[in-house]
């Protein structure tokens, strides 16, 4: 009996994602005739993508925890001003991907890094490299919102603080155009000194944004930013990723395949700590060619 | 047939499951039913033993502020119950001049006495008044008493004849029990060897002797002269010999006042004359051969209020003073450039009960208490220390002529002009303590102005306890304060640095040791401290000093050798950990400034820091001191506020600091500025529990300070706190005594400190964890 409820369910994901590649398919039915679809795909490596332009490049990069290897080897461009979207299932290493790229796993220890990511040319494991301005240029959204326990405006300007910005004026200028770019000023202007636990999940998670667009970063990395938030507010933060997509270059972990359809511009599939399957988005749901890149997108496993 | 068997099993099986789950929740339910009957009756018994202690605690200090209870025992007409009869010459008050009547009792208050004007004891029964014996005074025989001085004491008094001699007598009771355990009690009485004046009728009359037999009297005689004459006299087996006899008339001195009342002290140094015009004369008589009057002062308000009673509290140092207008004010001398024999009588305290005139005085023989009778019969109880009037009796009317205070204090005897003799019971255990006197500045006999002072026992009977509260309350602040100074900036940083930047298998190795020395007994530590950190430290206090400047040059020189150290090495370094480097660079400061101390002390303070400290700063050093305890209680109080605050600080949650580090902040600014404001209800808590232990920390405020109650805020001097003094003086606290009461307050007191310490604490903390605590 077990089974065939689990099947009925298999069976209306199947459904809710066929609606969604409908969708998709007409998307791309107008879209896809101008992309050079072929001149991307090469043979010999499953996800080998022509990045123009890219911001940031990773190469060979294994990472392990204690000996035990959580990303393996990979190797991905990521193009700047575009979304790029990590899926994968649970485990599988996207966090720690994410993490490499502002280092911020030399804060755990046993953790051994082997290969090179690049960010606009630099190689960021140096030894000459100052990880905190590093990770001034990598800001990042957590996937549980964490703003500090200080004022709204407080927690806007902290970044801009330790960049030794004094300035009052300018504080004022940074804070309210980074809120005006998280679509938050609007609802918190006249309250900017309460404190920012007191905001809804939603407005916190977009503070968090605000804070981190508040350095103006070159890259900004989202680790499942919405899982906690409903629909309307996740909504919002993905009109808001697909504003900030202009100027930033986003890379954005999501359990939510139509999320990563909605926003991002490529996706890269990962699985046990590989990328199996990198392209443009559209690519990804609709042609895979791997058949595990296929199977979690039609919500077979994952 | 299979469907339906096999939907019967489900059934089957969620009935079981049903009775399963409800058998389950029955069991959850009594479990849970117990677990809060435990938990509640246990908190329940905690919140009940506290109160309980506070109560028992409160039990003892409550006494201290009962009243003092009167009644009146005996009420007896003596001319009909003893046929002795009163006869009062001259009735203005303030003239009674001849205090024909002296009256007094033993310390069983079974015996009275009276002395009359016809030269006879009368022993007399206080049950009824009846007459138990009548004693002559022989050496007087046939002599008509004019005047009689009774000291302080209560048992020595001296008889002026109307033919000029002096007769001192002393009286007192021989008790002794029966086989059965009866009380006997035989009054006794002992006539010195009377002297001659001059040969005319004694009005007034001050006598006492001092303790190497030399004896001295005032008289003022019938035709209006002051005579001082001092007596050396050498007892043999069979009777005192009289020696040498120095006679003075100082009637010249007294610018034609009429005296009304006399008083010498058992010193023999001073003799203070009170006069109807107002004045109060004070000769200095210390030397024999040459009175020397030292200051006459207006003592009465307005000026020319008669002056009607004087007398001597208990060690004849302070003078009591009464006036016609019914105040009485109780006077001692005063360090005083301007006098000649450098101190000063000065009025300190002021009781304002009477209306009437003074007629009265006598003080207690145990403590500061002292009764005065006026005219109309009303007689107060006051208390000098305390400056509190403690009780007022009012009898018939009739102005008292004699006033006598038991020797055990317990009871009053007054006689009044009609032969009215009262005997009252009286309860004042505590007469000295009132909030002034335990908390306020109190002018003690001898102290040239108002202060806090503890010093609860002398040497002597006569000692006036002093038992503010005050002095020994800032000792405890003083210690809790300089264990404050030095722990809470040590244990912080260490808290800091152990949750943020150590390694977790050296976080947990590091903890539990920091946290054991929690469990050093305290005696230990201050035993360590009085004995071997005291006499060390006294010998480099320059370099104590100078450490923390040479930690700071060294520290700011590693940094910048540091910053220009090879990216490499610093690679080699986890983030935050090169702090551990500062290690041996603080040991390097302790040592160069312990190198540097001789020659900084040569240099700077003339080779002696103790000396330079006098002369310089007019500081003294104490080999025990506030510096010591700051460092021992420190020890005490470290890990506490360790291992509260670094709970708090580890408690910070992960994703917070890394929200501050992905946005370029190092660990240092992340520490200061998200870990440990999110961490600040905890770290105000451990703080204010620190605080706590260091208020009520006892062995090594007692160890590592002199325990001298002075008030002052210098780090060179020792202090003694609330609970060194407890733990000093409850085992020479007489049981239900003043003292023992008052060492209970100062318990309360120090209960309700901690308690204030420990709500606020809680409070504080919830404030904040309201502010920072939705995370
Ligand atoms: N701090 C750590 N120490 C040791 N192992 C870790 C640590 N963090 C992650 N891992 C391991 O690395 C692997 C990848 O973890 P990661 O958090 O990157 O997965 P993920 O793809 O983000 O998963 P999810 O979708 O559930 O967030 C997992 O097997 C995990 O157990
Ligand atoms: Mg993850």
């Amino acid at each position: 009996m077990e089974v065939i409820l689990n099947l009925a369910s298999v069976q209306g994901n199947i459904l809710k994602y066929n609606q969604i590649l409908k969708k998709s398919d007409q998307l791309i039915k107008q879209n896809l005739e101008d992309k050079k679809q072929d001149s991307i795909r090469k043979e010999g490596r499953s996800h080998q993508l022509e990045i123009s332009d890219p911001i940031v490049e990773i190469e060979n990069l294994t990472l392990e925890y204690d000996g035990k290897p959580a990303i393996i080897d990979i190797l991905i461009d990521i193009p700047k001003n575009h979304a790029t979207a990590v899926i994968g299932p649970s485990g599988c290493g996207k966090s720690t991907l994410l993490r490499c790229l502002n280092r911020l796993n030399d804060l755990i220890d046993g953790v051994t890094i082997e290969g090179s990511v690049k960010i606009s040319g630099e190689d960021i494991y140096d030894s000459n490299i100052d990880v905190t301005e590093l990770r001034k240029r990598v800001g990042m959204v957590f996937q549980k919102s964490n703003p500090f326990p200080k004022s709204i405006y407080e927690n806007v300007a902290y970044g801009p603080r330790l960049s030794g910005i004094k300035n009052s004026t300018d504080l004022d200028e940074i804070v309210e155009n980074s809120l005006n770019g998280a679509a938050l000023w609007e609802e918190v202007k006249d309250r900017l000194g309460e404190s920012a636990l007191s905001l809804s999940g939603g407005q916190q998670q977009r503070l968090c944004i605000a804070r981190a667009i508040a350095v103006e970063p070159e890259v900004l990395l989202m680790d499942e930013p919405c899982s906690d938030l409903d629909p309307i507010a996740t909504g919002k933060i993905e009109d808001l990723i697909t504003e900030l997509k202009q100027n930033y270059t986003i890379v954005i972990v999501t359990h939510n395949m139509q999320q990563a359809a909605r926003v991002s511009d490529y996706t890269a599939f990962m699985y046990l700590g590989r990328i199996i399957e990198y392209d443009i988005t559209e690519n990804i749901f609709l042609r895979p060619t791997n058949k595990q890149t296929e199977d979690y997108v039609s919500g077979k496993f994952g | 047939m299979s469907v339906i068997t096999r939907l019967k099993d489900v059934e089957d099986k969620i009935y079981l499951q049903s009775a399963f789950k409800s058998r389950i929740k029955r069991k959850r339910q009594i479990a849970d039913f117990f677990a809060r009957l435990v938990v509640t009756s246990g908190g329940i018994a905690i919140i009940l033993s506290i109160l309980a202690i506070l109560f028992f605690i409160t039990i003892e200090v409550i006494p201290l502020w009962r009243g003092v209870k009167a009644d009146l025992s005996g009420r007896f007409d003596i001319k009909q119950t003893a046929g002795i009869a009163i006869i009062i010459t001259d009735d203005t008050p303030f003239n009674k001049p001849i205090p024909i009547f002296a009256i007094g009792l033993d310390e069983y208050r079974e015996i009275g006495f009276i002395i009359t004007k016809t030269g006879k004891i009368n022993f007399i029964s206080l049950k009824d008044g009846s007459i138990i014996k009548q004693v002559p005074l022989s050496k007087i025989e046939g002599k008509n008493v004019s005047s009689i001085f009774e000291s302080s004491n209560n048992k020595q008094y001296a008889l002026g004849t109307e033919d000029g001699y002096v007769l001192p007598v002393e009286i007192n009771f021989k008790v002794s029990f029966t086989q059965e355990g009866k009380r006997i009690i035989e009054p006794r009485l002992f006539e010195g060897e009377p002297f001659l004046v001059e040969s005319i009728t004694l009005n007034k009359l001050a006598y006492n002797q001092s303790s190497d037999d030399s004896r001295a009297a005032a008289v003022i005689t019938s035709d209006g002269r002051l005579v001082f004459v001092s007596v050396e006299t050498s007892s043999s087996l069979i009777s005192d010999e009289i020696k040498n006899l120095f006679k003075h008339d100082l009637t010249s001195g007294l610018k034609g006042d009429n005296v009304t009342s006399l008083e010498l002290d058992s010193f023999l140094d001073n003799l203070y004359v009170g006069t109807k015009e107002g004045r109060l004369y004070h000769w200095s008589v210390s030397d024999k051969q040459n009175p020397k009057l030292v200051d006459v002062i207006s003592a009465t308000a307005p000026p020319g209020t008669p002056l009607t009673a004087l007398g001597f509290l208990l060690g004849d140092r302070s003078l009591i003073v009464g006036d016609a207008s019914g105040v009485v004010s109780v006077w001692f001398q005063v360090e005083d450039e301007t006098s000649p024999i450098g101190r000063k009588l000065q009025k300190i305290h002021h009781f304002k009960s009477h209306n009437q005139p003074i007629t009265n005085i006598a003080s207690s023989s145990r403590d500061r208490s002292f009764l005065s009778a006026d005219s109309s019969g009303n007689i107060s109880l006051h208390h000098a220390t305390s400056n509190q009037t403690l009780l007022q009796l009012s009898t018939e009317g009739s102005s008292i002529v004699a006033i006598a205070f038991a020797p055990k204090a317990n009871g009053i005897l007054a006689i009044d002009q009609k032969g009215v003799f009262y005997d009252w019971d009286i309860d004042n255990p505590h007469p000295e303590t009132n909030l002034k006197t335990l908390f306020g500045k109190v002018w003690y006999e001898g102290y040239s102005k108002p202060d806090y002072v503890w010093q609860s026992t002398g040497g002597t009977d006569e000692f006036e306890p002093k038992l503010s509260l005050t002095p020994l309350a800032y000792g405890t602040l003083k210690g809790a304060l300089y264990a404050l100074i030095f722990a809470i900036p040590l244990s912080l940083l260490g808290a800091i640095c152990v949750s943020q930047f150590m390694h977790p298998s050296m976080r947990n190795v590091i903890k539990p040791i920091i946290e054991i020395m929690a469990a050093l007994p305290s005696v230990v530590l201050g035993f360590f401290a009085g004995l071997w950190l005291a006499p060390y430290i006294e010998k480099i206090i320059p370099a104590v000093f100078l450490m923390p400047l040479v930690i700071t040059i060294l520290t700011l020189v590693a940094m910048i050798l540091w910053k220009y150290l090879p990216k490499f090495i610093h690679a080699r370094f986890r983030e935050g950990t090169e702090f551990f480097l500062l290690i041996p660079i603080i040991i390097l400061g302790i040592l160069i400034s312990i190198w540097l101390n001789t020659p900084l002390e040569n240099m700077l303070f003339g080779g002696d820091y103790r000396n330079w400290l006098f002369e310089v700063l007019g500081l003294q050093y104490d080999q025990r001191n506030a510096l010591i305890v700051g460092f021992a209680m420190g020890f005490a109080v470290i890990p506490i506020i360790f291992s509260i605050a670094e709970d708090a600080l580890s408690n910070v949650p992960k994703h917070l600091t890394a929200g501050s580090l992905a946005l370029g902040a190092n660990r240092w600014q992340t520490a200061i500025k998200v870990v440990l404001p999110t961490a600040s209800a905890g770290i105000s808590s451990a703080i204010m529990i620190g605080l706590g232990r260091a208020v009520g920390e006892t062995m090594i405020v007692l160890m590592a300070t002199g325990n001298t109650p002075i008030m002052d805020w210098s780090i060179f001097n020792g202090f003694r706190a609330l609970s060194a003094n407890i733990a000093v003086e409850i085992p020479e606290a007489p049981h239900g005594g003043t003292l023992y009461r008052v060492l209970f307050l100062a318990a309360l007191l120090l209960f309700f400190v901690t308690f204030v310490l420990n709500t606020a604490a809680e409070l504080v903390r919830q404030r904040l964890r309201k502010k920072y605590g939705q995370l």
